[in-house]
């Protein structure tokens, strides 16, 4: 049975001609999974919120959706609140109240519980999702993670029949965002829960969804089962990015394959390389003759409060001249931390920091630059180009102007100098940020979390930009949960554990030691009969295929 | 402890404070309010172990004595002149009027301590939302807005410090153009955010209809228990002050200082109500004590 549907939908925008959604139908059924996927602009998230009539977007709607058959704008507003559930993307924004209790409880009260109903609600809920431990905090102490997984139990507390998501995950770090996953698909199996979910982060949700729906430019141009779909993204040119890169190697190998047989998980990819014989073509290793440091820690200790454990703790780090470092480590690990330390924002307890040799008291804003993991706080002023000018005014930059146009012209922002920074996309607004952090010519880059938020697309754009400004001789030093981009970009990498540096190895190296914590691609390829390798760029690039038997 | 003095529902508790207050500013009479100092302090003891009290207790101590000492300075009405200060006579009523109000201020303060720790900020907002139900929401609200926006107000000033602009360091006037500047992004980008907080308050139903509201405590029966020895006790009391028991008469005759007949009933009683979380914290602790294994 259709739960939702939607017939000839179109939707304008005001104060625009072009239609963000055009002649789209779309049939839920009861129970079904489906992912609306396309790149940033496709209407996806448009055509999400059209579907939640209290926060619809503003704009001239032709067409109707209907929900268990009835219009949506004839349902009680009643009805409306409660059967269609919906979580957004930031998790923080989503919470109302001072703690998790009465964020649980928020929406029963605006239904009108009793006390009664809702203390026997929430207990249920309390015990299915685990979240005991958390139920007497502040809401502003949790993790992203958890927050979100408040967000979503305080949706389902209404017992809605369909639930909307707007890319839940994407501001969440990868094991947080697996966990969250891993919970929309109990509820969808063991509740049969109907959900609709807007996401980037596609390699979870094709083993799980049904169906995924592809929007681009406003309309739907693929409806169908996620083997089918890989099949027909392998040669889409943007989408290409979104695909599971397991899926990729296979597509690879058969451009031309059976939908059934595409592998969607590490398991089965391994399943499939038995089958096939391949040699690996030895790279010609480029040794690196001895280089001094240009940033070098020694013994860093730092503790927030007197009596709180140390974050770091007896840490040593030298960073070269160059070269794209990248930190990882767990949640809570003191990465943040670290990079602040670094900047010169916190001050350690102890240990010393040596800029080429000589003891950083205080830095000039000549030689580092701190690109934050919210680049909306980079900027003060109304808009980008102010920022820059107000900038090169602060630090008497010569030839400001000049290097402003050059540094805009180089990132392709010419068009967008005069926009409000929050008015831009995340992928642009991240280059908007880079851009005001390199007018200094710092020689070192610190970057936080550069992919948080970021759709497959602009996360490689930015990779790839990143990596021209380290070969024109950019030093970088990137704190990130996301291993995959760290093997894909990063020249080196360090693991942060306990508060110490406990490895660190040029990038192929590093991954390629690890048995867990390490990509999809070497989960794949590591101790089976084909040659290992790290990314799936390392594959193409090294494998040479013998016979397909 | 699960079943002492904080375990008690709010209103039960308002209603102590309100009573123990009400009784302090009554019963002006020296031994009455000697008594009731010793019993805050060792219901301050026995909440927290004296912590508060700690923080507190240089201020209360120097405020005491100011007044103990000022008081006879400034008020020389009475009959019994003690001696001379500066060609000023010092009355034995203004000393033990100076006694009076230095014990009335610590007691007051040291049960505002114990007020702090009971009444924790749920049980307020509770207390706050049975009279005015309306203004408890928009508080709750802003109550998670505090820390939020002093959090996001350090993150900027954070980022913007590596840029080169602070609050920290440099010549003043630039210093207070970079707060201006953080204040007015942080605001913005506050503005930004909200929306978001909105929509989610609106797709769970908020502004539907009537609201109803989460009730955490109820009258359990030790709560109506407790009601009664506090209004039966505090009805006591008032009696008392009524019938002028347990207030030292200064002028125009100074009144026999040390108790007397009828005068000891109501110290009792004052005792045994103001007492009340002695009794209740005392019963748990004598229970953790004692009682705790089978033998």
């Amino acid at each position: 049975m259709e739960i939702l549907q939607a017939h000839q939908l179109s939707f304008t925008y005001p104060e625009t001609t072009a239609k963000a959604l055009q002649n789209i139908n779309l049939q839920v059924k009861q129970g079904e999974f489906v992912v609306l996927c396309g790149p940033s602009g496709s209407g996806k998230s448009t055509l999400l919120r059209l579907c939640k009539p209290e926060i619809a977007p503003h704009g001239t709607l032709e067409g109707r959706i209907t929900f268990q058959g009835m219009p949506l704008e004839e349902l009680e507003p009643m009805v409306k609140a409660k059967e269609l559930g919906m979580v957004f993307q930031d998790p923080e924004n989503q919470i109302a109240m001072d703690n998790v209790m009465e964020e649980l409880i928020f929406g029963m009260e605006n239904i009108g519980f009793t006390t009664a109903q809702m203390r026997k609600k929430v207990a249920e809920m309390v015990n299915f999702f685990g979240l005991n431990y958390l139920l007497d905090k502040k809401t502003d102490e949790l993790s992203g993670g958890q927050k979100q997984l408040i967000n979503l139990a305080s949706v389902l507390l209404l017992e809605p029949k369909i639930l909307l998501l707007d890319e839940p995950t994407s501001q969440l770090d990868p094991i947080a965002a697996k966990e969250f996953i891993h919970m929309l698909q109990r509820l969808n199996e063991e509740f049969g829960i109907t959900i609709v979910i807007v996401e980037h982060r596609l390699e979870e949700l094709f083993t799980i969804a049904n169906r995924v729906v592809m929007l681009e430019n406003g309309a739907i141009i693929h409806d169908k089962t996620p083997r089918e779909m890989i099949r027909k993204l392998g040669t889409h040119e943007k989408m290409r990015n979104f695909l599971p890169s397991s899926s990729l190697l296979y597509l690879d190998f058969h451009p031309d394959a059976e939908p059934e047989t595409i592998p969607l998980n590490v398991k089965e990819t391994r399943q499939w390389l038995q089958t096939e014989s391949i040699e690996q073509q030895e790279e010609d290793q480029t040794s690196e003759s001895e280089q001094q440091p240009i940033l070098e820690l020694r013994e860093v200790d730092y503790q927030y409060t007197k009596n709180s454990p140390p974050v770091l703790y007896n840490l040593s780090l030298s960073i070269y001249d160059g070269e794209w470092l990248a930190i990882v480590g767990a949640n809570g690990t003191g990465k943040t931390t670290l990079l602040k330390i670094i900047g010169g924002i916190l001050k350690a307890q102890h240990g010393t920091m040596r800029f080429k040799g000589k003891k950083v008291k205080k830095w000039d804003a000549q030689k580092v630059s701190y690109l934050p993991q919210n680049p909306k706080l980079f900027f003060i002023q109304d808009t980008i180009k102010k920022e820059y000018d107000h900038l090169a005014e602060h630090h008497g930059i010569a030839n400001a102007e000049e290097r402003i146009q050059h540094l805009l012209e180089k990132f392709n922002m010419k068009h967008l100098q005069d926009r409000h920074p929050y008015d831009l996309s995340g992928g642009e607004l991240q280059k908007a940020a880079l851009i005001g952090t390199l007018l200094v010519e710092p020689a070192i880059l610190l970057i936080d979390e550069p992919t948080k938020g970021l759709d497959p697309e602009s996360k490689k754009a930015f990779g790839e930009l990143v990596s021209t400004l380290v070969t024109e001789g950019l030093t970088v030093v990137m704190v990130t949960h996301d291993i995959e981009f760290a093997a894909a970009y990063a020249t080196r990498c360090s693991m942060l554990f306990q508060g110490e540096i406990t490895v660190t190895e040029k990038t192929r190296d590093f991954f390629h030691e690890n048995t867990y914590y390490t990509t999809v691609m070497n989960r794949v390829t590591r101790n089976s009969s084909v040659p290992s390798v790290v990314t799936l760029e390392e594959a193409r690039r090294t494998w040479r295929v013998q016979n397909r038997s | 402890m699960v079943r002492g003095f904080r375990s008690f529902h709010p209103i039960i508790l308002l209603l102590y404070y309100i009573f123990a207050i009400a009784g302090l500013m009554l019963y002006q009479h020296p031994i009455f309010l000697g008594l009731a100092a010793a019993t805050i302090l060792i219901i301050n003891f026995m909440l927290d172990g004296g912590e508060q009290l700690k923080k507190w207790g240089w201020m209360i101590a120097i405020m005491s004595v100011l007044t103990l000492i000022l008081t006879p300075l400034f008020n020389n009405r009475g009959n019994y002149i003690l001696f001379y200060f500066f060609d000023r006579q010092v009355m034995l009523e203004s000393v033990i009027q100076g006694v009076m109000i230095a014990l009335t201020l610590l007691c007051i303060i040291s049960l505002f301590l114990t007020f702090n720790i009971v009444i924790t900020p749920d049980k307020f907002v509770f207390l706050f939302s049975k009279f005015l139900p309306q203004w408890a929401l928009l508080i709750m609200l802003s109550m998670r807005f505090v820390p939020l926006l002093r959090k996001r107000l350090i993150e900027i000033g954070d980022v913007q410090q590596v840029k080169g602009l602070s609050v920290k360091c440099g010549p003043i006037r630039s210093r207070a153009k970079n707060g201006m500047l953080f204040l007015q992004i942080l605001l913005t980008w506050s503005l930004e955010e909200s929306i978001q907080t909105a929509d989610s308050m609106t797709a769970r139903g908020y502004g539907i209809g009537k609201r109803s509201k989460y009730q955490p405590f109820y009258m359990k029966k030790r709560d109506w228990v407790s009601l009664g020895f506090l209004l039966a006790t505090g009805s006591f009391v008032a009696f008392g002050w009524w019938l002028g028991d347990g207030v030292l008469t200064l002028l125009p005759i100074l009144e026999q200082v040390l108790l007397q007949g009828r005068e000891w009933f109501y110290f009792i009683l004052w005792f045994v109500f103001l007492a009340f979380p002695i009794w209740t914290e005392g019963k748990e602790m004598i229970k953790w004590r004692y009682f705790r294994h089978i033998s």
